[in-house]
């Protein structure tokens, strides 16, 4: 690494010294080095080195604190373990703070005071970010995003011929006025895809379509701005962030839709749903809601059907972080997967106090990192082969990509869903009129009013 | 009052005025700013984060660790009946307690409980020396803050037996270490209660906590 500058140096201390609220200054003051939230935390369970205590990544951001904003650390560095910021340590950072961290907030939870890793590992991203010493790997993907409007670069043309080909493949079998509508000004709903959909889970859209079309929705998808993704929540630009959050926000106005729903991606979500408002300084001037939420009004409001026989094998879920502990969708998920499955079991642990996949906080996109990613998912592995589960579930793009390789790696013989491709499974479609008078009647439901 | 005692009323100053200083900094930098529409009850997630969320059963840091969690919950609450007793004692000569059996009883059965606080104090502290998994996360300040406390509960465990053998030392430790908890690890005492706000407020906002009941 070459020297840091002064410049680089400030920035990265100013964002210690100039906190929005109260909220940084509780977490870097809280810890008291006890040392329990080592096994929480599963790249310290799986490997056993001490750098991956969440205390030992949240001091390396609290030492520099200490060192530059607390009178003790100025004044006796080494009684506190007041760091300097310079070359070790930034590497430090860069290497603990985005390749030994999902940011899932397991640790949180189980932490004896209740400091927020999680949070401070992201202001350390942030730190990093604002010398511009973010891996080029996870960097490339926001850039890929800022400049294709999808952080994977697929061209319009090619999106088109996905999406024109799973019509297709809806129409053969229900008909011509099922349809996956684009661009379409004015509908109620503006759904949004994680890009790997396109690029290498189409099936996952045609069983959105279904769901949509056995709702009898009124929907569509923006060419221009169809992605869930926010790699800016993870490369602690936020910045980036907000002119990715900003272009989706615009894109809803520009739609003229009523309704943000969320595709099946844990961090988009939370991006989207959470952080946007506070990226763009604003509330939002429409409705935001996650696909399993939505997915659960049309089954409480019987505009779908499902047949819980069609789905036979035994299921178990995989809680995404950022939906579950970190989102609040515990139970609107096992809602979902429950009427749609026969036959169902709990990983251990789960919901909130789940493992994460080992996908999260960027780790797919860097690349740099994939060994230790790998290994850090064997809890998964391990938590998903006890279950005896055929099927897993996860809402969530990221979570199924690091399960499939999870599941090569340590040969689970499983098979990975998302809910809406359980759902469809499970779809009984009647194409009645009566359908569509539920789908009248529930226009006034709470996620569509204004 | 002995020039001992007045040194320790200062300490106390010194002390209560940077914890309410620590209390009033974070008071004015504001509870966090959101705008994202809200999903659950801040209210319930904050009597969780302060309640249940505490208790063993929910923390792997306690109930993958009894030895310690149980040593250091001890250890706390013998801390804070030696605060409470530095109190009481400004107004009460420890030497009136004698003149009263159920007091006097009351004295011997709380200097017996510090001695266990302290057996669970130095527990602590050579589990910091030993561990290297813990040692390599400490500073000179986790040492010093243990040593500090642990050492005021000697002293007040003396003094309750012995007062006029050990009035000098206890208060000359008591004025120490009231210097000393502002500026160390020991400002947890402020810390951790908006720590649990936080928390509150963070997982109450997006309906996570208190977690739902999964039939
Ligand atoms: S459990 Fe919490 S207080 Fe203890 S070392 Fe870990 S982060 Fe710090
Ligand atoms: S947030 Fe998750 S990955 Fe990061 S330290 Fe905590 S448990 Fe480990």
């Amino acid at each position: 690494m070459e020297k840091l500058t002064k410049s680089q140096i400030d920035k990265a201390i100013a964002l210690l010294k100039m906190p929005v609220d109260s909220k940084l200054v509780t977490h870097l003051n809280a810890c008291v080095h006890c040392g329990l939230c080592a096994k929480s935390c599963m790249y310290y369970k799986v490997t056993k080195e001490n750098k991956f205590i969440p205390a030992r990544k949240v001091d390396l951001v609290a030492s520099l604190y200490r060192r530059y904003c607390t009178l003790t650390g100025k004044v006796v560095p080494f009684l506190v373990n007041a760091r300097e910021l310079d070359e070790e340590m930034a590497n430090e950072m860069i290497d603990m703070l985005f390749g030994g961290c999902t940011m899932c907030g397991r640790c949180v939870k189980h932490c004896s005071i209740g400091v927020d890793i999680a949070y401070v590992v992201h202001v350390g991203r942030r730190m990093l970010a604002a010398m511009g010493l973010v891996p080029e790997s996870l960097q490339s993907t926001v850039d890929m995003a800022l400049k294709t409007g999808n952080n994977m670069g697929i061209p319009t043309e090619d999106f088109v011929d996905t999406i024109q080909w799973m019509e297709e493949e809806l129409m053969d079998e229900y008909g011509k006025e099922a349809c996956i509508p684009l661009n379409e000004q004015g509908r109620k709903i503006l759904y949004t895809l994680n890009p790997r959909e396109p690029k290498f889970f189409p099936l996952s859209i045609l069983a959105m379509a279904k769901i949509f079309f056995a709702a009898k929705e009124s929907w569509t998808i923006s060419t221009n701005m169809y992605d869930v993704t926010n790699y800016g929540l993870f490369n602690g630009d936020n910045e980036q962030a907000k002119q990715i959050a900003k272009r989706l926000h615009d894109e809803v106005i520009q739609m003229q839709s009523r309704l943000l729903v969320l595709g099946e991606c844990g961090h988009g979500s939370r991006a989207n749903r959470w952080e946007a408002p506070n990226y763009l300084s604003r509330p939002y001037e429409f409705g935001v809601v996650t696909v399993v939420e939505l997915i659960n009004e049309y089954i409480r409001g019987g505009r779908i059907t499902l047949d819980k026989s069609l789905n036979q094998e035994l299921v178990t879920i995989h809680d995404p972080c950022n939906l579950v502990r970190n989102g609040g969708l515990l139970s609107e998920i096992r809602f979902a997967v429950k009427h749609a499955v026969s036959d169902f079991v709990e990983m251990t642990p789960c919901g909130i106090d789940n493992f994460c996949c080992g996908g999260g906080g960027g780790q797919l996109s860097m690349s740099e990192y994939n060994e230790r990613r790998l290994q850090s998912g064997k809890i998964k592995a391990d938590q998903i082969l006890a279950t005896g589960a055929k099927v897993v579930i996860t809402p969530c793009h990221n979570c199924v990509d690091q399960i499939t390789q999870l599941n090569h790696t340590y040969k689970l013989g499983i098979k990975i869903k998302t809910i809406a491709e359980i759902v469809a499974d499970a779809l009984v479609i009647n194409n009645t009129k009566n359908n569509e008078k539920k789908n009248n009647e529930s226009d006034n439901k709470q996620y569509f009013q204004i | 009052m002995w020039w001992y005692q007045y040194l320790s009323l200062a300490a106390l100053f010194v002390c209560i005025s940077a914890c309410i200083w620590h209390f009033f900094r974070l008071i004015r930098l504001g509870k966090p700013k959101e705008l994202s529409e809200k999903s659950g009850s801040i209210m319930r997630a904050e009597v969780y984060s302060y309640t249940t969320a505490m208790l063993p059963a929910q923390k792997e840091s306690a109930y993958l660790h009894i030895p310690t969690y149980v040593s250091g919950i001890l250890f706390h609450i013998g801390t804070f009946i030696c605060l409470f007793l530095f109190f009481v004692f400004f107004f009460v000569d420890p030497l009136v307690f004698r003149d009263w059996l159920i007091l006097a009883m009351a004295l011997l059965l709380i200097s017996l409980f510090l001695i266990i606080s302290i057996v669970c104090g130095l527990f602590l502290f050579f589990k910091r020396i030993v561990l290297k998994k813990i040692r390599t996360l400490s500073t000179l300040d986790d040492y010093l803050s243990n040593l500090l406390t642990t050492s005021f509960q000697l002293v007040t465990a003396f003094y309750l037996i012995f007062p006029e053998e050990a009035v000098i030392y206890y208060y000359i430790l008591a004025s120490i270490l009231l210097l000393y908890l502002p500026v160390g690890k020991l400002r947890h005492v402020v810390y951790f209660f908006a720590a649990r706000y936080q928390l509150g407020f963070f997982y109450g906002w997006r309906n996570s906590w208190p977690p739902k009941k999964q039939k």
